[in-house]
C-alpha cells in the first residue's frame, strides 16, 4: 500500500518545552494508524503540524500527491469541541462543508444526522445538545466534504459505549471506502480493535512504530491471557512469572524467559476456575505501559 | 475566495441576527436623539415652571412683571432671535410685592426668603428678585437675587434682563422720552451666522451646523467601536471553543481575517444605512419643523456629506476593527482583552474628545494635523468636510493616509493573528509581539 503521508524529523518548541522532538512515521493509505500516547506526549501538536495549524520547526509533513489544497481533502476533529455554539446544527454543518469548498445539501446533513440519531435535534443550536452529541456533530462535520483523509484527535472521548461502537463501525466502514485515517487516542483497547499502524510517541519522540502484529509479535508471544473465577492475586508471586496484570476475573501475565507456561496452569488448578487459557502476544496496554509506564514511574522515584 | 465567503456570510449572519444588533440599530437613534436634543431643550426651557417673588423697592416695575396677555403663547413661527428680549418668559411665574416706601427691603423679603427652603410645595419659591429702591437714580443701586440653585444663572439673566430693560425704559421716559420711541431706538438687531464656501453657497445657523456635526461624528465612530468589541470577543470565543483550529486548517489567515473584517464592515454598513434611513424620515419631520422656525436644516445635509460619510465611515471602521482583531487574536479571555484594548480606545477616540476644538474650529491647524493623521483621519476629516470646506487634497492626503494605514494594520494583523490566535496561554508582552511581526 503506498505511503499518503509522511512526516520528516519534525521539531516543534513552546518557550522551552520540545513538544515534538524529532517525530517520524507514515501513513499508508486506506489504513486506520494509531496515534498512541499519553497526556502531553505531543499527539496533538504532532497532528496541529499536520493540519498546518503550527508550522513546525525544523523537518517536513509531505503528503504523497502533492495536492494544491491539501486540506480541503482532510477531515479534522480537534481534541476539544470546535464548534460554534450559538450556531444551530444544520447551519454549522453547512459552513464547515463550504470553508472546505465542498457542496452540501440538507438531504446529505440529515442522512449523516440520522446515522447519529440526531435527526430529532437538527432544528436545534449547538448549545443544546450533550457533549456526546457535540462529538457527534463534530465528528459529522469533520466527514461531510468527503475527505481522503481523516485525522480524528480522540474521537471517542465524551461517547457512551453504544456511540463508541458506532463510531467504531463507521471508521472501518470508511476505511473499507479506501479512505485513510489518523486516529488519535490513548484509550488502547479501541486502538487495538481498530488500527492496523502503530505509532506510539512519548515525551515528543517516536518510542515504537510498525503495524499492529508486528509491534505486539516483537514483545514475542510469552504472555499469557487467563480468564477465571476466584482470587487470583497469587498469580504474581509464582517463579516464572516475569510480571502480571490481575484484574478482578482476568489476568494478563508477563512470563520468564523460557518459562513453561503450563506450570503456571498447574499451579492454578485447584485455586482457579479457568475460563480461558491463552499464549499469545501481550496487549497493547501492557506494551504501553512496558514503555511508557516504567519509564514515568522510573522518572518519579 | 469561497472560503472567505463563507466566513463573511457567517460572520454577517450571526451578528445581525443577534438582539443587540437589532436594539442598536432602533434605539440608537433615538437615544442619541434624546441625547442632544433633551440638555438643549432643558436648559431653553428650564425644568417646569420657575415661580419667583419680585419684591419691587421702586414700586413702578409692576406693569413688567406682569403679563399684559396671559394666555399670548410663544409663536412657534417666529424665530427665537428675532423674539424681544425683554419680553418675560412664559415659564417663569411672578409673584410681585410692591415694596415702595418700605424702610428695610431685607426684612419685608425674609418671609419669601423663608419660601425658598420651604418644604410645602404650594408656597415654595424658587427665587427671589430685590429690586432696591433707588435702581433709578443711585450708581450704586444693586439688584439681589436669592435662589435654591446657584447655578440657576438662566433664570437670573432672564429677570435682570426684563427688570433692566424696564428700568431703563423709566429712566428715558422720566427724560421724556416716548416709551415706543425708546423701544425703537434700543431695538437689539438679530445676528445670523453664515457659512461661506468657495463654491459661493452660503448656509446659515452655526448652532445647527455644530450639533449635526457632533451627531454625525458619533454615529461615524460608534459603530466601529461596538463592532469591533464584537469581532475581538468573536476571535476570543472561536480560540476557546478551538473552532479557530477548524478554521485555520481550512484556510490561511488572510483569508478568515478577510472574511471577518469584511462580514463585520457590512454588518457596520447595513446599521449604519438603517441609521440614515431613519435619520431621513425622522429630519424630514424634524427639517419641516425647524424650517418652519426659520432654520433650514437641509442647508447642512448636502448629498456630498452622505457620500463622505460612508467613505470615511469604512475607513475609520476597518482601522478600528482591525486593531480590535489583533487584541483578539493575541488575548484569551474578555477580561484581558478589554484591559488591553482600553487604553487603545481611549487614544483612539482622541479626536472624538477633541470634537468640540475641531467643529468649532476646523481649519486650525490641530483640525488639519489630526485629519491627516493615520487612525484620527478619518473622524477628523468627515467632520471637517461636514462644518467647513476644506481644500481637495486635504481629503485625498487623509484617504490616502488611512487606506495605507489600513493595509499596513491588516497585514499585521494577518501575521499576529497566524501565530496569536493558536498560542494559548500567558498572553504576550509588547516585544513578543514584535518578535511575532518580523517571525510571521
Amino acid at each position: 500500500m503506498s505511503v499518503v503521508l509522511s512526516v520528516r524529523d519534525v521539531v516543534k518548541t513552546f518557550g522551552s518545552v520540545r513538544a515534538v522532538d524529532g517525530v517520524s512515521f507514515t501513513v499508508r493509505r486506506g489504513t486506520i494508524t494509531g496515534l498512541l500516547g499519553r497526556n502531553g506526549a505531543g499527539k496533538t501538536t504532532t497532528i496541529r503540524m499536520i493540519t498546518g495549524i503550527f508550522l513546525p520547526d525544523s523537518g517536513s509533513i509531505e503528503w504523497a500527491d502533492n495536492p494544491v489544497n491539501a486540506n480541503d481533502r482532510v477531515g479534522y476533529l480537534p481534541e476539544e469541541r470546535g464548534l460554534y455554539r450559538t450556531m444551530k446544527i444544520v447551519e454549522y454543518l453547512s459552513f464547515l462543508a463550504e470553508i472546505k469548498n465542498a457542496k452540501t445539501t440538507t438531504a446529505k446533513i440529515e442522512q449523516w444526522l440520522r446515522r447519529f440519531e440526531l435527526s430529532d435535534k437538527k432544528g436545534g443550536k449547538i448549545e443544546e445538545l450533550s457533549k456526546g452529541n457535540q462529538q457527534k456533530v463534530q465528528l459529522i462535520g469533520a466527514l461531510l466534504h468527503d475527505p481522503e483523509f481523516i485525522i480524528l484527535d480522540e474521537p471517542q472521548s465524551g461517547l457512551d459505549p453504544v456511540n463508541m461502537v458506532l463510531v467504531r463501525e463507521l471508521l472501518q466502514e470508511l476505511r473499507a471506502e479506501g479512505r485513510t485515517i489518523l486516529l488519535s487516542t490513548h484509550m488502547m483497547a479501541e486502538a487495538e480493535r481498530m488500527a492496523d499502524d502503530i505509532i506510539l510517541v512519548h515525551s515528543g519522540k517516536v518510542v515504537l512504530s510498525g503495524t499492529l502484529e508486528e509491534v505486539r509479535n516483537s514483545f514475542g508471544r510469552n504472555t499469557l491471557h487467563l480468564d477465571f473465577e476466584g482470587d487470583g492475586s497469587f498469580l504474581a508471586e509464582l517463579p516464572d512469572v516475569r510480571d502480571a496484570s490481575i484484574q478482578i476475573n482476568s489476568a494478563e501475565i508477563g512470563l520468564k524467559e523460557g518459562a513453561d507456561p503450563q506450570k503456571v496452569l498447574a499451579a492454578s488448578i485447584g485455586r482457579l476456575r479457568i475460563r480461558k487459557f491463552e499464549l499469545a502476544a501481550p496487549s497493547l496496554e501492557a506494551i504501553f505501559m512496558d514503555k511508557v509506564g516504567a519509564e514515568t514511574l522510573e522518572n518519579l522515584q | 475566495m469561497n472560503k472567505m465567503f463563507a466566513v463573511l456570510k457567517r460572520e454577517y449572519l450571526t451578528t445581525v441576527r443577534k438582539k443587540m444588533f437589532v436594539f442598536m440599530t432602533i434605539f440608537v437613534p433615538v437615544l442619541m436623539a434624546a441625547l442632544f436634543l433633551l440638555p438643549g431643550l432643558m436648559v431653553a426651557r428650564g425644568i417646569g415652571t420657575k415661580r419667583v417673588a419680585v419684591i419691587d423697592g421702586t414700586g413702578e416695575l409692576r406693569s413688567a412683571f406682569t403679563r399684559v396677555n396671559d394666555q399670548a403663547k410663544p409663536d412657534p413661527k417666529k424665530p427665537l432671535a428675532r423674539r424681544r428680549g425683554a419680553e418675560l418668559p412664559q415659564t417663569i411665574d411672578v409673584d410681585y410685592i410692591d415694596a415702595r416706601g418700605h424702610a428695610n427691603l431685607k426684612e419685608t423679603s425674609q418671609p419669601y426668603l423663608h419660601r425658598i427652603s420651604s418644604d410645602d410645595k404650594a408656597t415654595k419659591l424658587d427665587a427671589v428678585l430685590v429690586i432696591p429702591p433707588d435702581a433709578f437714580e443711585g450708581p450704586e443701586a444693586k439688584m439681589t437675587f436669592y435662589s435654591r440653585a446657584s447655578t440657576d444663572f438662566f433664570t437670573q439673566e432672564r429677570l435682570a434682563r426684563v427688570a433692566n430693560k424696564s428700568i431703563q425704559l423709566r429712566r428715558l421716559s422720566k427724560r421724556g422720552i416716548d416709551a415706543d420711541a425708546v423701544d425703537a431706538l434700543t431695538r437689539e438687531v438679530p445676528i445670523d451666522g453664515v457659512q461661506v464656501s468657495k463654491s459661493g453657497e452660503e448656509k446659515k445657523g452655526g448652532e445647527g451646523n455644530f450639533i449635526i456635526g457632533f451627531l454625525f461624528a458619533a454615529l461615524l465612530i460608534l459603530p466601529s467601536f461596538v463592532h469591533g468589541v464584537e469581532i475581538m470577543r468573536g476571535i476570543i470565543q472561536e480560540k476557546t471553543d478551538r473552532v479557530v483550529e477548524i478554521l485555520i486548517s481550512s484556510m490561511s489567515p488572510t483569508e478568515l481575517l478577510t472574511g471577518k473584517v469584511t462580514g463585520i464592515a457590512l454588518v457596520g454598513l447595513t446599521q449604519i444605512s438603517a441609521w440614515l434611513l431613519m435619520t431621513t424620515i425622522l429630519g424630514s419631520f424634524g427639517a419641516a419643523t425647524a424650517m418652519l422656525a426659520g432654520f433650514n436644516l437641509m442647508q447642512f445635509l448636502r448629498p456630498m456629506v452622505f457620500v463622505y460619510f460612508f467613505v470615511f465611515f469604512l475607513l475609520a471602521y476597518f482601522t478600528y476593527v482591525c486593531v480590535y482583531a489583533i487584541a483578539g487574536a493575541v488575548c484569551n479571555t474578555d477580561k484581558e482583552a478589554q484591559q488591553m484594548i482600553a487604553p487603545v480606545s481611549i487614544i483612539m477616540m482622541l479626536p472624538w474628545f477633541m470634537m468640540l476644538a475641531i467643529i468649532t474650529n476646523p481649519d486650525s491647524n490641530l483640525a488639519v494635523i489630526f485629519s491627516m493623521m493615520p487612525v484620527f483621519g478619518p473622524i477628523t476629516m468627515f467632520v471637517r468636510t461636514l462644518v467647513s470646506d476644506p481644500p481637495v487634497w486635504h481629503i485625498l492626503v487623509s484617504i490616502a493616509v488611512s487606506l495605507v494605514t489600513i493595509a499596513l494594520f491588516f497585514k499585521a494583523t494577518a501575521k499576529i493573528f497566524r501565530v496569536g490566535i493558536l498560542s494559548y496561554g500567558k498572553r504576550p508582552t509588547v516585544p513578543e509581539l514584535w518578535r511575532w511581526l518580523k517571525v510571521a
